[in-house]
């Protein structure tokens, strides 16, 4: 009946989750050029991951906290601060590169979480069949019925904004999303005849679970994990922009976007460059998994 | 005899396949329904530590506390202020805001049409941009429409609504001056109503219009390339603009009409930031209000209210779509 949606978002862009048939599109190109679609979102998430990551470690970026106010709204490249400073003197370079850091490291947590724990869920789901299906369905249909973003919401509140109950809020809804497909993935090798040979040989459920299931539903998820740490990258930025998820002073894009939009005809730079960031990598992962996914689909 | 046998008569009805599929479909939305609930109150209700503590702050008085707990029946256990509520609910009593006292049933019916009207105008800007677009990439897949439409919705895709809502704001109300950058709306003219609600429409359709066409296009492609009734009316000599638009669009949009109202929760989570963006006095701006005071009661209620509204959408969708596919109709199998 139509894609189910696995997962919602805050703007459209949990979108890209639908699994939504792709026509294979013969490509006339030869050799490496061939792998531009994966090559390029690839090399781009690369540079995001040093940048974030590696580059502070040991370039030359200021703290992203802790400005002294005499710096406030210092202009772009000046000695220092290569983007100048927010109207409290942080340096908004080093703001960046922190908050994609807090970004990221939410967006890999909360789709690991739902790609082992929705996984195991839909994956034994779908292999006891039966009542256990319908139980586990059932409840994760009530998950997948709620306006993801107001439970997450009402959980972020609840436990107050933090960084850990910004992963718990979003698990809630990759969870579920990673248990559907799991389910959907699983359904499909239940009668293939090696299972069958795997049952036959007397091979326990936890085994053939790991060994028989696992290896074949794996690509299909870890694709789906990227597209969804796109969505989670922007659902973190809406959590944190309404100031549920990253509690400033840490930078989140997110609440950068929040803040500079106080003053954003006098410095448009302060929410334009988070926004970008926040654009700029959540493109990347949503290429990679879309041309992931055609490959999938082709073979 | 085989006349009867294809349109059962009216004695036959509840054995029809649609009519069975819809019990089917109520069947499972009770304990969706019942769940949605239970999560709703269960959230809100079992995270916290002492909502009194909370609410009142920690220089109420122990009389104060007392009295509040009273009020919301806090000393019960959680199964019985679970029951208690839900009994409430079904006689449509959702209480009274904790920070103004008004009855949550008003707060909602004072924001909920805006909120509707919102979502309304974005669904229409968006399905409006979405069919002919989505048709123009189909009829010449890789050509030029497809090319430039294909790169803007994966584009639109990666952009999140309240980062569109930012930049249209500084673009149409800071640079150009064109609409207000906030929801006005004094005199209550449809004009000035539409013209406030431009800018948050379009933050949340133009995201909504990168998904649907994305969909509609690989769903007609699908359509053309591999289904016999396209087959059958090119070989009757029906023109390509036709089969598209009169045989293979319908289909198509079965499929996107149910997206849509899968959709419905996302969107509804769009229009919460949206609204607070641009001041829309909405239900979603009430909502965050709500959770910025720790208003449980009111918390509670719009939670609620926008669960039931995603799962009555989705069981509309799987039903229209039951009734209107002549192969679910008749009782065989859509794929």
């Amino acid at each position: 009946m139509g894609a189910q949606l696995p997962e919602a978002e805050a703007g459209g862009a949990a979108a890209t989750l639908a699994v939504a048939p792709t026509v294979a599109e013969p490509s006339a190109r030869r050799g490496w050029t061939r792998n531009l679609d994966v090559i390029i979102p690839g090399a781009l998430i690369g540079l995001l991951l040093f940048l974030c990551f590696v580059w502070p470690l040991f370039g030359t970026v200021p703290p992203p906290t802790g400005g002294n106010i005499l710096d406030a709204n210092i202009p772009s490249f000046s000695p220092g601060h290569p983007l100048g400073t927010d109207q409290v003197g942080n340096d908004l370079w080093s703001r960046l590169l922190y908050g994609g850091r807090n970004s990221l490291e939410i967006a890999f947590a909360v789709n690991v979480i739902g790609l082992v724990v929705g996984g195991l869920l839909g994956a034994f789901a779908a292999f006891w069949g039966s009542f256990t299906d319908t139980v586990i369905m059932r409840v994760l249909d009530v998950l997948i019925a709620f306006p993801s973003l107001v439970l997450a919401l009402a959980i972020a509140q609840s436990l107050g904004p933090s960084k850990l109950h910004t992963i718990y809020a979003l698990s809630f809804f990759s969870v579920p999303a990673f248990a559907r497909l799991a389910r959907a993935q699983t359904l499909r090798l239940r009668e293939r005849p090696f299972m069958l040979a795997a049952r036959l040989a007397g091979t326990r459920a936890p085994r053939i679970l790991l060994r028989h299931i696992t290896p074949n539903i794996m690509p299909a998820l870890v694709t789906f994990g990227l597209l969804g740490i796109g969505v989670t990258i922007i659902l973190e930025g809406a959590l944190s922009f309404l100031g549920l998820g990253i509690p400033p002073p840490q930078p989140s894009w997110g609440n950068m976007i929040f803040d500079g939009q106080a003053v954003l005809s006098a410095e448009p730079k302060l929410v334009l460059l988070p926004s970008a960031f926040l654009f700029v990598t959540v493109l990347a992962f949503n290429l990679l998994g879309d041309a992931l996914r055609a490959r999938g689909n082709a073979s | 005899m085989t006349d009867q046998a294809v349109r059962p008569g009216p004695a036959l009805a509840l054995r029809s396949p649609a009519l069975r599929l819809i019990g089917n479909r109520l069947a499972t939305a009770v304990p969706v329904l019942w769940g949605v609930t239970f999560l709703t109150f269960a959230v809100i209700q079992l995270l916290p530590g002492d909502a009194a503590q909370q609410l009142l702050g920690i220089n109420a008085t122990q009389e104060q506390l007392r009295e509040f707990r009273d009020k919301l029946n806090l000393d019960d256990s959680f199964l019985v202020r679970y029951f208690h509520w839900l009994g409430d609910v079904l006689t449509g009593n959702l209480g009274n805001s904790l920070a103004s006292d008004q009855p949550v049933t008003s707060i909602i019916s004072d924001g909920l049409p805006t909120t509707l009207e919102l979502l309304l105008y974005a669904l229409v800007i968006s399905l409006a941009l979405t069919v002919p677009i989505a048709l123009l990439a189909a009829r010449n897949p890789g050509g030029f429409v497809d090319r430039v439409g294909m790169v803007t919705s994966m584009a639109g895709l990666s952009v999140a609504n309240y980062v569109l809502a930012v930049v249209l704001v500084y673009v149409f109300a800071v640079k150009l001056g064109w609409l207000p950058a906030i929801y006005t709306n004094n005199t209550g003219t449809l004009g000035e109503l539409v013209k406030s609600l431009t800018l948050p429409a379009l933050s949340i359709g133009f995201p909504l219009f990168c998904f649907y066409t994305r969909l509609l296009r690989a769903d007609v492609l699908e359509q053309m390339q591999g289904e016999d009734y396209v087959v059958t009316a090119k070989a009757k000599g029906v023109g390509p603009w036709r089969v598209l638009v009169r045989h293979a669009l319908p289909n198509s949009l079965f499929g996107l009409l149910t997206i849509v109202a899968l959709n419905l929760g996302t969107l509804i989570g769009a229009t919460v930031i949206i609204e607070q963006i641009f001041a829309v006095p909405g239900i979603g701006h009430s909502l965050l209000e709500a959770i910025n005071n720790r208003d449980v009661p009111v918390v509670e209620g719009i939670v609620l209210v926008l669960a039931v509204i995603v799962v009555v959408a989705n069981l509309l969708a799987d039903v229209l779509y039951a009734v209107l596919d002549p192969r679910i109709r008749y009782g065989r199998s859509a794929s």
